[in-house]
């Protein structure tokens, strides 16, 4: 399962997504660590890009070329 | 040992982070602040403003933001290179950490990756956007002690300059700040940094998983280091949520993109309008006022049609580059672009292009060149000249007062399907014109010179913050300022030196005799050095249906674009013969062709002038930025060509079509 099959709306967890090195570096750049929380908060248009919530106050967005190297698993915990 | 006399800190954090509201705020500066990643393009310094008596001069040195310390485009290798003081000129005495409370565990990572470079002795952290003082004495003792370092928590927008300079002076800054350790980078960070053997600061690793990892460890250990602190409260981040439901939303977002667009530009009309007839009433009665104690007689003439004709006619737009301003500042401040970067990357990407790319088209839009500077943030090479290439194809506000008095004068206000202004949309059209130009020449460049894959695109979506207003009213007046002090210099020079050319040599009395002063005025002109210089590209301009005196105009704002509307003014002030001056949009309307009579201005005319100035590459400020971006004269000189191509051919297309 990767972040871009999930419904908006939903919670997530990163699971470990370091085997595409260029994806996985810019996104622990900004903090996004394997085995964090995700909400899912919109999906543009027309196959644009996804946005994500990460902790409780940080907002990101990346494209569904990007989401779909990134793996994730349910989550067990509510956020 | 020499008295120690100044002290240099560096201000390194994240993309809107804050930096350079904070260095803005010590240093009565003025860098541009909005509330979006990558305003900051390069380095700026400044001397903190001091209210103490015989303590050392402070400086500060504003850099671009960082997520981490292995640079991925040009302007991150610019605040990598200051930090390792690469070019080895006079360091720093102390790191200033700039940390974003709204994203601390992020931010505090980056601090401590800096920290194990430079030592903990070097370093000191302000932590911004605490607007609420939530780290309190007990916490901030606390941090101190895990950091090993002092730590300042503050809200840059309503801090005491006093506070953080008594804080800056309670550091030890008597050493240079120096690397205890090698940083480690990858082999493809290193075409951002200058070229050199930097062997003795860098270590250049392979393996690209060993930085991962380092990154992933520095996160881990701010989580560590951070531990029961409580994070903001997220009063804001619900708000934003809320926001962004609507903003993003797969189908109002479009819409809602489009609509904040077109309002902007019908503001420009329909706020500054009246504002501009006041200001135009202004000048033309001033000028009539002067012109009255003036004898007749060349002076006369310089004062009255040189200057109040040249310099007032472009001094009127000032009421709609400020509204412009005034409103991308309050766009900018509210977080929105980040957003719009999202709605449009789709479109973007078709056209091979970043949502990053969209950032730098947006400052083209106030002007072409902090939009060239801005296409640093773009990581990827090829994008970044396909981008760099393009954009000053977007509209910039230098065209405002072409397109304003030539769709104010030939374009009827009338209402177009119910709701739309037909001025208002001719506006929109042009600067969808100029950005879908711009699109599609991106494309072809991204498929033919510049073709690869295109980099990735995650960006991070700033909180939303009430813009204030009182920012927009700084950044307007700057704005401002520039415009009437460009009008004051270079356009008013300009304006002299057009008079000067339109007047001198003067016509053979033969040739004047028995003609009607409208008559004479018409030779006198067409005698002129510049009547002659007109007449020469006539043959290459009537095809376009512009006659010689358009030409001038076209001639004098490849110096720069304003310059076509204070050229018109001064020619057709010397061609007006009437007691009482008019404003030039009026004069434009009573031109006729000296052959048939026929009125010189038609919507077909209005309208190929129109299309040239979408496209051509009419700024030589812009030249000289695209030589010092590119290091050479050879990317400047393609893009002046195609553009030309572009307009002319553009201009034909429009004329042939409307007449």
């Amino acid at each position: 399962m990767t972040l871009n099959d999930i419904k908006v709306g939903d919670t997530v967890c990163l699971d470990d997504f370091s085997h595409n090195q260029s994806v996985y570096f810019k996104l622990i750049s900004l903090g996004l660590l394997p085995g964090d929380q995700v909400i899912v908060m919109g999906r543009a248009p027309f196959g644009g890009p996804i946005s994500i919530k990460h902790g409780s106050e940080t907002f990101f967005a990346l494209r569904r070329s990007e989401a779909l190297k990134v793996q994730v698993k349910t989550s067990t915990k509510a956020l | 040992m020499l008295q120690q006399t100044a002290a240099t800190l560096l201000l390194i954090g994240f993309p809107n982070a804050g930096k350079s509201t904070f260095f803005n705020l010590l240093t009565g500066g003025n860098r541009k602040v909005s509330n979006y990643s990558g305003v900051t393009v390069d380095m700026g310094r400044a001397d903190i403003k001091s209210d103490s008596d015989g303590g050392i001069k402070l400086k500060l040195v504003d850099l671009p933001g960082i997520y981490n310390l292995v640079p991925a485009s040009l302007d991150e290798g610019v605040t990598v290179k200051a930090l390792l003081n690469l070019e080895g000129k006079d360091g720093a005495q102390k790191v200033l950490m700039l940390l974003d409370w709204q994203r601390i565990e992020a931010s505090m990572s980056l601090a401590l990756a800096v920290k194990d470079i430079v030592g903990s002795d070097n370093i000191a952290i302000v932590i911004n956007k605490d607007d609420s003082a939530e780290i309190d004495p007990a916490r901030r003792s606390e941090l101190e002690k895990k950091l090993g370092c002092r730590v300042l928590p503050l809200s840059a927008l309503n801090a005491s300059p006093k506070t953080v300079e008594a804080f800056i002076r309670g550091l030890d800054l008597s050493s240079q700040v120096e690397p205890v350790k090698k940083l480690q980078i990858t082999k493809e960070a290193m075409e951002f940094l200058p070229a050199g053997d930097h062997s003795t600061r860098i270590e250049v690793i392979e393996e690209t998983k060993t930085i991962t990892d380092l990154i992933n460890w520095y996160h881990q250990k701010a989580r560590d280091v951070l531990g029961s602190l409580s994070r903001p409260n997220d009063e804001k981040s619900r708000l934003t949520q809320k926001i962004d439901r609507i903003v993003l939303n797969p189908w109002l977002g479009g819409i809602i993109f489009a609509a904040i667009f077109y309002f902007i530009f019908d503001a420009i009309y329909t706020w500054a309008g009246p504002a501009m007839d006041l200001a135009e009433g202004v000048v033309v009665g001033m000028g009539d006022f002067v012109g009255n104690y003036l004898p007749e007689g060349h002076f006369k003439s310089l004062i009255v049609d040189g200057i109040f004709g040249g310099v007032g006619g472009v001094v009127v737009f000032l009421p709609q580059i400020m509204a412009l301003f005034f409103l991308l500042s309050l766009l900018e401040q509210s977080g929105y672009v980040a957003r719009a970067a999202v709605v449009t990357d789709r479109i973007m990407g078709i056209f091979g292009l970043n949502g990053k790319a969209f950032l730098p088209y947006m400052s083209g839009f106030a002007c072409a060149i902090p939009g060239i500077m801005a296409t640093r943030t773009i990581p990827n090479p090829r994008e970044r000249y396909a981008t760099l290439m393009t954009l000053p194809l977007i509209t910039c506000s230098a065209r405002l007062p072409v397109y304003i008095l030539l769709i104010g004068t030939f374009v009827p206000a009338t209402t177009v399907l119910g709701i739309f202004n037909a001025q208002t949309l001719s506006f929109f059209f042009l600067y969808f014109l100029g950005s879908i130009a711009a699109l599609v020449i991106a494309k072809i460049l991204r498929l033919s010179y510049f073709k690869g894959e295109t980099g990735n695109f995650i960006i991070d979506l700033p909180l939303y913050q009430r813009p204030s207003i009182k920012t927009a009213f700084i950044q307007s007046w700057k704005k401002g300022k520039t415009f009437l002090t460009k009008a004051g210099t270079i356009i008013l020079g300009l304006s002299i030196l057009i008079w000067l050319l339109s007047t001198f040599p003067s016509a053979n009395p033969e040739l004047l005799e028995g003609k009607t002063p409208e008559q004479q005025a018409g030779i006198s002109l067409e005698q002129s050095m510049l009547g002659t210089m007109g007449r020469t590209i006539e043959p290459v301009i009537k095809p376009i249906g512009m006659d010689w005196k358009i030409g001038v105009g076209m001639l004098v704002a490849f110096g720069a674009r304003e310059l076509f509307v204070s050229a018109m003014g001064t020619i057709y002030s010397l061609g007006d013969v009437d007691e009482e001056s008019s404003p030039l949009r009026e004069k434009l309307m009573a031109e006729t062709w000296s052959d048939t009579g026929a009125p010189v201005f038609t919507l077909a005319t209005a309208w190929a002038i129109l299309i040239f100035f979408v496209f051509s590459l009419q700024c030589t400020s812009t030249l000289a930025i695209l030589r010092r971006e590119t290091g050479g004269w050879k990317i400047p000189i393609i893009m002046f060509t195609y553009m030309g191509l572009l307009a002319y051919g553009g201009a034909y297309i429009a004329y042939n079509l409307l007449s």
